[in-house]
């Protein structure tokens, strides 16, 4: 199909529609209403609604008279988001995910992006089992992934670290300069086949018309891959980065649960450990606050992140 | 009905209020339409709970009429069969259990949020050391007059301590306790050549002794996150971390006593003599099973704990009093326990009193307690159960239990714990944590936790004496 049968195709409805405009409108109105409203609800009944309730308990701090007085709720301004800013534990927390971050995320989806180009080319063949293969992980809860890690990353306890040990080789995965880049690797482990299967969807979408044209043209697979295909899927692959960066300031289930077998792992380590720390010790007022301040830097990353990809793409 | 009608509680302040108005009346038609259907009944609880006032006036519990349900959280295991013995004994008083995930596993966040909810139960299983937090939300019911009072001295001195606060309330009924000892590995101590440490000098040497000998083994792990162990040393050592003065906290967490203990355990430390261990984790286990680790200064609890986790060390371990700071003294710390609170939100005051007050000093619910959950009583009749009295096999054939009725009277009856030892407790194992990855002393760490729960205390709207 050529691109000028796409535009008329897609004109054509629209003429239709614009004629029909005066007797359909209030159905079509009736059916638009019907259905955006499930959406809808669900978005201002589970999202806006609760961080709103966040934003307006986050203004309010808790005075109490005498010993075990009992809790008063009183407006406080922005007593608690200054108090955050003052965190110095909740501001190396940030600093620590966006190091993480920095670190992860691109290693991770260039790893995806390996795996979606071999698994689109080289392993033809292959490719049901491989595609399951490099999935399997994400399909393995968060806190099993993590337990099993915590096994493997324990002296006495890991076969790897014994054979490692069996030639005077000493790592230490769960200490203090160490264990971030552990929970890096729990994550990317995670996540890679994930990301793998959104990239390699786009590269499955991609018409092979393209790729006789190009071999026609005398170009190698190296060379499809570099400037056919990576530029038509950057849209998967932005994609992925902005889900990653989402998560990883919000990274949380891994570090919980090694923080039962390493005693480097502190209850301040990342940012919603700060806030669910908070708030398991009825600090809901500052909890709501850190939780909207982690909201609104994760909204602010993500779509700056779309912006710069947009300005980039638009050269 | 009745369900609905804890929506009325007066538990929580401002925020809550609104919404019990319209509730009141939506729950008045409701009531008036069940009296004129025949099935009401017990409308006299409105008495306690209303009135709109912060928390249930303390003096008063009135008896409800007719038959009445009561929901009681707790985690015990096995707790269903002694209920199942009350529910045939008082077909007018029906318990209904709902078996939960340990307190600081999410059940107190559970209950928080439940009394928030206006869903919470009638009685819930509390820790001592999270009862005051319970009693700052206004969560719990000052049951002296519910006929607590009348028993109270029936219970172990320091746990009457912990649940009146110093005042003649009680506010949560004693169920278990928490005496500590010194468990040890008899035939690797007798290996290695040591003999049973009395003081924590000896401990110490005994420590070197046993590395020296084998760099692989270590006497003892320290654990970061079980900061309630770590308040156990300093209970037996007389410490004193919160007390109150008038309307303030006041706060002493890096009292002498304390810091002698954290100084203690960082010369331990800093000649790498104990093993830098998770408490409960895989690794402890696998390191106890190995004979890695061979002692834990531990409640009477923890006699569990080693028979499951190491199983197959069967017959190799031993009970002991735990070390002394001075040689000849006799001081025992006390490390976990809990309580049986009745909820300010419950309309049957009287009859949750009643039912937590049989749970925990009937020798027959102490005996079931006991068989299937492992709970120590926390009534001084109940250290004598037939149970306690003979010898284990894991232990040797040794009566650990006497040890430990040893131990239960030696515990300082005036420890008192602070309004949010959640917080307490994360402050010192996030200070603990680079501690033991090198950095910093036990000794420093208690004095920022000093600055920090002060600061964590006025946070919570309390005030604290400098």
């Amino acid at each position: 199909m050529s691109t000028s049968d796409a535009v008329v195709d897609a004109a054509a409805p629209r003429v239709r529609s614009t004629r029909r405009r005066g007797r359909r409108f209030s159905r079509r109105n009736l059916s638009i209403i019907g259905f955006l409203a499930p959406f809808t609800i669900l978005f201002v009944l589970l999202y806006l609604v609760p961080i709103g309730y966040a934003l307006y308990k986050s203004f309010f701090i808790i005075k109490r008279k005498g010993a075990f007085g009992s809790p008063n709720e009183v407006f406080g301004g922005l007593d608690n988001y200054s108090r955050a800013i003052e965190d110095t534990e909740f501001l190396k927390s940030i600093g620590r995910v966006l190091l993480f971050g920095i670190v992860q995320v691109p290693v991770m989806l260039i790893l995806a992006l390996v795996f979606a180009l071999l698994l689109d080319s080289i392993f033809g063949r292959f490719k049901r089992f491989f595609r399951l293969a490099f999935f399997v992980p994400y399909a393995v809860p968060v806190v099993i992934g993590a337990i099993l890690w915590a096994f493997l990353y324990s002296p006495g306890l890991s076969p790897i670290l014994d054979g490692l040990g069996a030639i005077n080789i000493s790592i230490n995965f769960l200490g203090e300069g160490t264990v971030l880049w552990s929970i890096a690797n729990i994550v990317t482990w995670t996540y890679t086949g994930y990301n793998m299967l959104i990239i390699f969807s786009a590269l499955q979408a991609i018409d092979s018309s393209i790729y006789e044209a190009a071999r026609i043209d005398g170009a190698n697979e190296w060379k499809m891959a570099w400037q056919i295909k990576i530029p038509i899927i950057r849209p998967a692959l932005i994609l992925t980065a902005v889900f990653s960066i989402i998560g990883t300031l919000q990274l949380f289930t891994e570090a919980q649960v090694l923080r039962d077998s390493a005693t480097s792992i502190t209850s301040q380590y990342t940012p919603n450990l700060v806030a669910f720390t908070a708030a398991s010790a009825n600090n809901f007022n500052y909890a709501a606050a850190l939780a909207f301040i982690l909201a609104v830097a994760t909204a602010v990353l993500s779509f700056g992140f779309l912006k710069l990809a947009d300005r980039k793409g638009g050269e | 009905m009745k369900d609905i009608r804890k929506g009325t509680s007066s538990v929580f302040g401002a925020g809550g209020r609104k919404w019990r108005a319209a509730t009141f009346i939506s729950i008045a038609a409701v009531l008036g339409a069940g009296i004129a259907a025949g099935c009401g009944g017990d409308d006299s609880s409105g008495a306690t709970t209303g009135g709109g006032g912060s928390g249930p006036a303390a003096g008063e519990c009135a008896a409800s009429t007719g038959p009445v349900k009561l929901n009681f959280w707790t985690w015990v295991p096995g707790v269903d069969k002694a209920v199942a013995v009350w529910n045939k004994e008082n077909p007018d008083i029906q318990v209904k259990v709902k078996n939960t995930p340990a307190g600081n596993a999410g059940t107190y966040q559970n209950m928080f949020n439940a009394l928030k909810a206006g869903t919470a139960p009638d009685l819930g299983q509390i820790e001592f050391d999270s009862l005051p937090a319970f009693r700052l939300q206004d969560a719990v019911r000052d049951v002296a007059a519910c006929g607590a009072a009348d028993v109270k001295d029936g219970f172990v001195p320091w746990t009457l301590g912990q649940v009146s606060f110093g005042t003649d309330s009680i506010y949560a009924i004693p169920q278990d306790t928490g005496p500590m000892a010194l468990y040890y590995r008899k035939d690797l101590f007798t290996k290695f050549g040591v003999k049973v440490p009395t003081t924590w000098d000896e401990f110490a040497t005994a420590a070197a002794t046993i590395h020296k000998k084998d760099p692989t083994v270590y006497i003892t792990h320290f654990p970061q996150r079980d900061t309630n162990w770590f308040a156990g040393l300093a209970w037996q050592n007389s410490a004193k971390w919160f007390s109150t003065e008038g309307d303030s906290w006041k706060v002493t967490v890096n009292d002498p006593a304390t810091k002698q203990v954290a100084d203690y355990w960082q010369g331990l430390l800093d000649k790498k003599l104990v093993a830098n261990l998770q408490g409960f984790s895989p690794q402890w286990s696998n390191a106890l099973a190995k004979g890695k680790v061979l002692t834990w200064t531990s409640a009477v609890w923890g006699s569990n704990t080693i028979s499951t986790n190491a199983p197959k060390t069967a017959g190799k371990w031993a009970v002991a009093p735990m070390p002394q700071w001075n040689a000849g003294d006799q001081k025992a710390g006390n490390w976990g326990g809990s309580t049986t609170a009745v909820f300010s939100s419950s309309e049957h005051p009287l009859e949750a009193t009643k039912f937590a007050l049989w749970l925990n000093t009937d020798p027959v619910s102490q005996a079931i307690l006991n068989k299937e959950g492992g709970l120590y009583p926390a009534t001084t009749a109940g250290l004598d159960l037939p149970a306690l009295a003979g010898p284990l096999e894991f232990y040797g054939g040794q009566k650990i239990f006497d040890v430990f009725k040893e131990a239960s009277g030696q515990v300082d009856t005036t420890f008192q714990w602070g309004p949010i030892m959640t917080t307490t407790y994360t402050q010192l194992a996030d200070g603990f944590g680079p501690v033991l990855n090198g950095n910093g002393t036990f000794g420093a760490v208690v004095d920022k936790v000093q600055g920090q729960t002060s600061d964590a205390i006025t946070q919570q709207g309390l005030s604290v004496v400098k």
